[in-house]
């Protein structure tokens, strides 16, 4: 239940960003669409499918320490940690691509492709919702690999696996703002 | 935590499958070029069930105590309240911010 109640506030704390989102949506909608075209839609289904793969994990992580496969946890946090990896490998090559071309958040922003004054505010705002996103994925690399150690050291069993449990909420939550992410700021067209 | 339930592994595939295919969705429907809102509407939609299924079937709220679910429940209502009451102000403003 403390779970949860942590959980509420990560949704509220997302939610302001999200609130940023629309209001300047329904301010420059023609922003939007253009400044949508710089996003590449196929990788970031992929890091959609990474994120979805990546949860299937962690219940599978889950449903192993309550049955007691010890061994099985272990290979299903690997997984999710590769998977964790991929993703956030995939978003460092999207923003190298796009600082190469002067797209940078606020008064940074020199890229001229887009005939939008206001085309830095787009990307302000992408910058803050995909990276605190990010943030967010590197944090759960960290607990990941803190639980890999603790499973190793043999602390899991079907008695207690309460860590594994809640942090699977936590990763399944980065997981579900990505869902929302992802078709507002790649599939806009 | 009180739910304890656990999944069959073919159970959690199955969703994670699901997920897929409505991932794969989200993407086909941007092909056929919906006229706005509807596009919006359509892709949001879509997202929100990928985020029920997930927070039902992974986070295991369909098992979970009640408490729980009204938690979640309550962050979405506190959340479209402010979204609303911003958008009363910023959607009749005579003129945006001059500065942004």
């Amino acid at each position: 239940m403390g779970m949860w109640i942590f959980l509420v506030t990560e949704i509220l704390f997302f939610g302001g960003l999200f609130a940023a989102y629309i209001v300047y949506r329904a301010w420059y909608p023609d922003l939007y669409v253009q400044a949508s075209t710089q996003l590449d839609t196929f990788w970031g289904a992929v890091n959609t499918a990474v994120l979805i793969g990546s949860s299937l994990t962690v219940a599978m992580a889950i449903r192993s320490a309550q049955l007691n496969q010890i061994k099985g946890l272990i290979i299903n946090l690997y997984i999710t940690i590769g998977l964790a990896f991929t993703f956030m490998v995939i978003k460092y090559f999207e923003y190298v691509h796009k600082f190469e071309k002067g797209i940078f958040p606020g008064q940074y922003y020199t890229y001229e492709g887009i005939a939008h004054e206001k085309a830095n505010i787009f990307f302000s705002i992408y910058y803050m919702m995909t990276g605190l996103h990010g943030l967010h994925v590197i944090i759960g690399i960290g607990l990941m690999i803190w639980l890999l150690v603790k499973a190793k050291k043999g602390a899991f069993s079907a008695e207690y696996y309460t860590p594994v449990e809640i942090t699977g909420l936590y990763w399944h939550l980065v997981d579900v703002i990505w869902i929302f992410l992802f078709p507002l700021l790649y599939l806009i067209d | 935590m009180s739910g304890h339930h656990i999944s069959s592994a073919k159970f959690l595939w199955g969703i994670g499958f699901a997920l897929f295919v409505l991932t794969f969705i989200t993407v086909a429907v941007t092909w056929m070029h919906i006229p706005g809102p509807w596009n919006v509407v359509v892709a949001i939609g879509l997202a929100a069930i990928k985020a029920t299924i997930v927070a039902a079937f992974f986070m295991n709220l369909y098992w979970d105590s009640k408490y729980n679910l009204m938690l979640l429940v309550m962050s979405f209502v506190f959340f479209f309240l402010m979204i609303g009451i911003t958008l009363l102000d910023t959607l009749f403003r005579n003129d945006p911010v001059p500065a942004f």
